[in-house]
């Protein structure tokens, strides 16, 4: 487990790094979508999740969920298109899960990818996404979780 | 200093919430799009209850009241709590790319606005203060609260300021912590609030309330601003169609949670130094403190000390009740007189306990 400045990265994970979303592809060809540790870590605890709708066509970069922390509300950006799946259901009364286990128990949706090599391809894996990280960190100013 | 960046200045005027509603959606997406500068925009709304984002009006308002008294129902795109908004207040928002500030996190992007704009309220002669997470307060007392919205880069981070104020009417639209509208809830709500209007003993221009709050926010992020008659001919083309998105049931009452899951529980507890009464708005499936109020017999110095710990639990978990009152006290060290921080908790314990949630004082 790769960890940056307090926040675990998973090198086997892809990530957008910009929209702070992890993708991780499923034995099954599916593909689960969250939040990073990082995204986690600069909103603070999230208190409401609404995702879309199973069954909704959803575009990369084009929000599958809506979060809400301390009053702020942002959308959790798909990092691949694909039609949505399943959504986790436990985060409509348990947001907080989120932030305890976002690469976890605390997953968003899982979509069923319509071109996952295009769209890896603009993501970052491995040892390339813990240095993406850092200049992102830098550049926000963030010290550590 | 290097020079300062020009940003559009915006006063959109005394609109239906709708309206400035589909402004915040066609502004946030011409801005992302890079087509919109960075903007601070006033306004003032007809009268009207706005959700936060993900509330539901049936838990939020008294919907009958608004209906027979054409109160409008509107849901921002920008989190936190219901408020009721009419002429007598204006609203401030600024978008802009988060980058500016060179803040990441949330909540340092709000400290550092909400920050500038109590710097402006102070211009005007009132000591307002950032009470975090997202207040501006006068003496504990809230005279202007603030959401955001984080969509890629673009930050919309809005925010209302009472000018003058109707505290009776905000009860009659809103479910408060208090199931009958007494001359007591009414007083007590009242302690909790303040206007500019009550601070300075007169009612101040808009234009000069405009002027303090924009050059406090041309200070704090080293900009100058553009003044512009009306939103962008790019704005303009999309926002119909927002509008028409935005103007509907469809929208406003997307999110339903039943009443019954945001009860209002009453709790008395008798204390050494006092009699201690507690009304809490509970979120019974996420088991989290929507908003307590601590009122009755008992004496605690400054008493803006109750306000603010009413502030540090809004939405705190049932079972984290008791460390946030302990961390509140450890942190604030008021004159408790008599009292103790386990009393606090103990008075929400036996409130909690009337729906089976008594954990709090474990």
């Amino acid at each position: 487990m790769g960890v940056v400045r307090g926040c675990d990265v998973p090198e086997a994970l892809f990530y957008h790094i910009d929209n702070n979303v992890w993708a991780r592809r499923e034995s099954d060809g599916t593909v689960t979508v969250g939040v990073t540790a990082y995204g986690c870590a600069l909103c603070g605890p999230v208190v409401s999740c609404s995702p879309r709708k199973p069954g909704d066509a959803i575009k990369r970069d084009r929000s599958c969920a809506t979060l809400e922390s301390s009053k702020w509300v942002g959308p959790v950006k798909a990092p691949v298109s694909g039609e949505l799946l399943e959504v986790n259901a436990v985060l409509s009364d348990t947001p907080g899960l989120i932030n305890q286990d976002p690469y976890g128990a605390g997953w968003i949706a899982r979509l069923k990818p319509t071109n996952w090599d295009g769209d890896a391809g603009e993501l970052v894996t491995g040892a390339d996404a813990l240095g993406r990280f850092e200049t992102r960190m830098d550049a926000d100013g963030f010290g550590s979780a | 200093m290097s020079e300062p960046a020009c940003w559009r200045l915006l006063d959109t005027g005394l609109r239906r919430a709708a309206d400035h509603v589909a402004i915040n959606r066609v502004m946030l997406n011409a801005h992302q799009a890079g087509k919109v500068p960075n903007t601070l925009r006033f306004m003032r709304f007809a009268p009207c209850a706005l959700l936060g984002f993900h509330q539901s009006a049936s838990q939020e308002l008294r919907l009958d009241y608004c209906g027979a008294h054409g109160i409008d129902i509107q849901r921002r795109l920008s989190g936190g709590g219901a408020v009721y908004c009419d002429p007598d207040q204006i609203a401030w928002e600024l978008c802009f790319d988060r980058r500016h500030l060179g803040l990441g996190a949330m909540a340092d992007i709000a400290s550092c606005i909400c920050g500038a704009a109590a710097t402006g309220i102070r211009g005007l002669g009132v000591n307002a203060r950032f009470r975090p997470r997202n207040d501006i307060e006068v003496d504990g007392r809230k005279i202007s609260g603030t959401g955001g919205i984080l969509d890629g880069n673009t930050v919309i981070y809005q925010g209302t300021l009472l000018i003058d104020f109707n505290v009776e009417r905000m009860l009659k639209v809103l479910r408060i912590p208090a199931e009958k509208l007494t001359d007591k809830a009414v007083a007590s709500a009242g302690e909790r609030v303040t206007s500019l209007a009550e601070q300075l003993g007169y009612v101040p221009a808009l234009d000069g309330v405009k002027h303090h709050l924009a050059n406090a926010f041309a200070d704090e992020f080293n900009i100058a601003f553009e003044p512009a008659n009306e939103i962008d001919a790019v704005e303009q083309r999309t926002y119909r169609e927002a509008l028409a998105e935005i103007d509907t049931d469809e929208w406003v009452y997307q999110h339903y949670r039943p009443t019954a899951e945001a009860p209002t529980l009453e709790g008395v507890y008798r204390a050494s130094g006092g009699l201690m009464r507690v009304n809490v708005s509970l979120d019974t499936r996420r088991r989290r403190i929507r908003q307590v109020w601590f009122h009755g017999d008992f004496f605690v110095q400054p008493r803006r000390t109750i306000y603010d710990l009413e502030a540090a639990l809004r939405g705190a978990a049932v079972t984290d009740v008791k460390a946030t009152i302990e961390r509140f006290f450890a942190h604030h060290r008021p004159d408790l007189l008599m009292l103790a921080p386990r009393d606090f908790s103990n008075a929400v314990a036996i409130a909690l306990a009337s729906v089976g949630a008594p954990e709090v004082a474990q």
